[in-house]
């Protein structure tokens, strides 16, 4: 499931006490979040390696002459073409949402590849996480509000995933308040 | 940051006719114009054939005459001599529109692009720029291929009659300009459908949808990744071998002229090399759909998934080793010629599994005889008949007799024209209503499919006969000994044109007046993979959303 909770909601309410953004303590929970992809690098690797061996097969035929060196170009524009577009992809989805939440502060930073980085943060305390079953862009949207602005979070992920991420981050929420009290 | 966007969703389709078909990057879209794309141009190559079949009718020339091509037959009186630039012409034209510009397109272009990314969950293609750019360059290579038909060509006549092969020195001697435009078009198409094939393979690999592994794809999306896997290895070896014929020709190099030290037998290597891959690069979309047609019509799901899966595999990497069966006169080593026979015959082993999964699917299952499957019966008796002289051919022994004889070419079109022909139609049939929303009339789907049953193998079974005999490819004219089933087979033919004709009336009369189709999965639960949880025919975007698990994993793991 492309949601990582590297500082987990529920370990955190062990640590007693707060943790305050001002002061430059490690946030109570650290979530990051990216969209699907369903090639693995290694089978990437596995994909090329077999490409190119099997690409190599005719050259065996033509060893030695002049023809060679008419097919090779060919070869290698295809393999490196291959190569791009894989490349490519997985770049489209490389966006990164960082969520953390300090028991003062949370922030939102969302990473594009193709976009400025953006980011957004508001006081923990009076934040909001919201889900929209049905009016958003996606069912179970879920939105963050604060700041006077409402933010999505894991708009990509799936719906299932979308509900999971929405407790989460209420609890954490909720955590945040509670250390701070 | 993102701000939230919380409104209703409206997708409402707002593109004119020419936004919508002619700058299209949905994959939909561009499926469909595949179909028809390759549909008129297949019309054009079966156009040819009639009038090939017409003339091999009787003995003599009757109807190629240099005086004019004509029509009705030469009456008595009349002189009409032979025009064998014509024929070949003809012959060339027919084989490379056939290979290059409508089995492909219509298998991997048309369904391809339709059902592999809605089988998989994937909202479009990973690059539908690209494909939009693909599908644009496939219809300029079809324009190229046409106006090298009419470009000035060898003996001074229009066209080249070289042979879809395009073998040197035969190729780079023709004159005009006819052979290059024929060149540019194969490089074009080729062009096409390598940035295809880097789409499907991107688009298969990255965006299926979450917990649908590799062994969990539908075998059809399974068949159109393996396809496009074979183009990118095949393909840019025939670009190579072509853009080296245009050098021979055009600027005085002599890669295949031994006078400048060069060698015309590697050109039939480098050709083989990428031909061989290309009959299962048409084939093997044809056995994915079957799969799910025989799976939906025997009311069982498919036997031997992964068997199925790794079959398709190894014909593909099989078809990789095998090229010079195809060359066995042009003196290889005994040794060569013994590992190319064995190679050859290894791939009998990876298609039995299919045939025999084919069969195994259907045995104990509830079989319904409608439209499509009858189709897909049709295609694995054919397609068997087609493999079985496929073996007696792989034996190079056995070979130096049906060299160049019509046993070859009546092999070749029971694989091919009863073979992947008959997927294309299974497919259609099976996914009209799904497409269009407008479902054909069942008593004329099966007219069709007898009268191409029928027509078919009337044209190529006694093919076998005139080949045993001893009938050489390729001419205009043959002595009468051969004249009886030449006759057989000419009236097989305008069966089946008569066939075609009907079925392009049907395809009409069902998208303009069919019956509606109001359900989303019109045949039954065992048509499983997500394009049945769509409407029919599905909205612009689909699966904007990751399609949830259960959607489409109907049973448990394999």
């Amino acid at each position: 499931m492309p949601v990582e909770w590297l500082i987990k909601p529920e370990t955190a309410s062990e640590i007693s006490g707060a943790a305050s953004f001002e002061a430059g303590d490690a946030p109570l929970a650290e979530a990051h979040l990216w969209p699907y992809r369903s090639l693995p690098r290694r089978g990437f690797v596995l994909f090329i390696a077999i490409t190119v061996a099997l690409i190599s097969v005719p050259l065996i035929s033509v060893l030695g002459t002049p023809v060679l060196w008419g097919v090779l170009p060919f070869l290698a524009i295809t393999v490196g073409g291959v190569w791009l577009a894989i490349e490519r992809s997985y770049k489209d989805g490389a966006i990164v949402e960082e969520l953390r939440v300090w028991s003062d502060h949370i922030a939102l930073i969302r990473h594009d590849p193709r976009k400025a980085m953006q980011e957004w943060s508001a006081n923990a305390y009076w934040a909001d996480v919201h889900m929209h079953e049905t009016k958003g862009p996606v069912p179970h949207y879920v939105t963050l509000k604060g700041s006077d602005r409402e933010v999505e979070i894991g708009a990509f992920l799936s719906e299932d995933e979308r509900k999971t991420l929405y407790r989460d981050v209420l609890a954490s929420l909720r955590i945040a308040r509670k250390s701070n009290a | 940051m993102a701000d939230a966007a919380i409104h209703g969703q409206e997708h409402e389709d707002t593109r004119g006719f020419f936004t919508r078909w002619f700058m299209s990057t949905n994959h939909k879209d561009i499926g469909i114009l595949y179909l028809f794309a390759s549909g008129i141009v297949g019309f054009i190559a079966v156009a040819f054939t009639v009038y090939m079949r017409m003339e091999l009718m009787e003995p003599g020339v009757q109807y190629m005459c240099l005086e004019g091509a004509r029509f009705t037959a030469a009456a008595a009186g009349e002189v009409c001599t032979p025009n064998g630039h014509l024929w070949n012409v003809l012959i060339t034209y027919h084989g490379v529109l056939m290979m290059f510009f409508v089995v492909i397109p219509a298998l991997f272009g048309g369904f391809g692009n339709y059902f592999m990314p809605l089988q998989i969950g994937a909202p479009d293609m990973a690059f539908p720029r690209m494909n939009n750019l693909s599908f644009w360059m496939f219809i300029a290579g079809v324009a190229l291929g046409i106006a090298s038909i009419l470009a000035p060509g060898g003996n001074d006549q229009l066209g080249s009659g070289v042979g879809w092969v395009l073998y040197p020195p035969l190729s780079t001697n023709e004159g005009g300009m006819s052979m290059d435009l024929a060149i540019f078009a194969v490089h074009v198409s080729g062009a096409s459908s390598i940035l295809g094939a880097i789409n499907m393979i991107t688009t298969f690999l990255n965006m299926r949808a979450p917990g649908m592994t590799l062994h969990k794809v539908p075998l059809f999306a399974w068949s159109i990744f393996v396809t496009s896997w074979l183009i990118l290895l095949a393909l840019p070896v025939l670009a190579g071998a072509i853009t080296m014929l245009l050098m021979d020709r055009n600027f005085g190099f002599s890669f295949f002229d031994p006078a400048g030290g060069g060698d015309p037998v590697l050109y039939q290597h480098i050709l083989w090399f990428f031909g061989h891959p290309e009959v299962y690069i048409i084939i093997l979309p044809g056995f994915g759909l079957i799969s799910h047609i025989i799976a939906t019509f025997s009311r069982k799901p498919i036997f031997g998934y992964l068997p199925m899966v790794y079959a398709m595999v190894a014909i593909g990497v099989l078809g990789f080793v095998v090229w010079a069966h195809h060359m066995y006169t042009v003196g290889m080593s005994l040794t060569q010629q013994s590992y190319f026979m064995l190679a050859t015959m290894v791939i009998a082993v990876p298609t039995g599994v299919k045939i025999f999964s084919w069969i195994a699917t259907m045995w104990g299952g509830s079989v319904e005889f409608k439209t499509p499957m009858l189709w897909a019966f049709g295609f694995l008796f054919l397609f068997t008949v087609g493999g079985v002289t496929g073996i007696v051919l792989s034996q190079a022994g056995i070979d130096r007799a049906y060299h160049d004889t019509y046993y070859v070419v009546a092999h070749f079109h029971y694989v091919m024209s009863l073979g992947a022909v008959f997927c294309i139609f299974a497919g259609i049939y099976f996914y009209i209503g799904k497409m269009s929303g407008r479902q054909y009339p069942e008593w004329a789907g099966k007219l069709h499919f007898w009268m191409m049953f029928i027509g078919a193998n009337l044209t190529f079974f006694p093919q076998h006969f005139l080949g045993r005999q001893g009938m050489p490819r390729r001419y205009i004219d043959y002595p009468e000994a051969f004249a009886y089933w030449n006759y057989v087979s000419s009236i097989g033919a305008f069966l089946s044109f008569a066939s075609f004709l009907f079925f392009i009336g049907i395809i009409a009369y069902t998208l303009l007046a069919g019956r509606r189709v109001t359900e989303n999965n019109y045949w039954n639960e065992y048509a499983d993979t997500l394009e049945w949880t769509l409407p029919s025919p599905p909205p612009e975007h689909t699966f904007e959303q990751l399609p949830k698990q259960e959607d489409w994993d109907k049973q448990h793991a394999h």
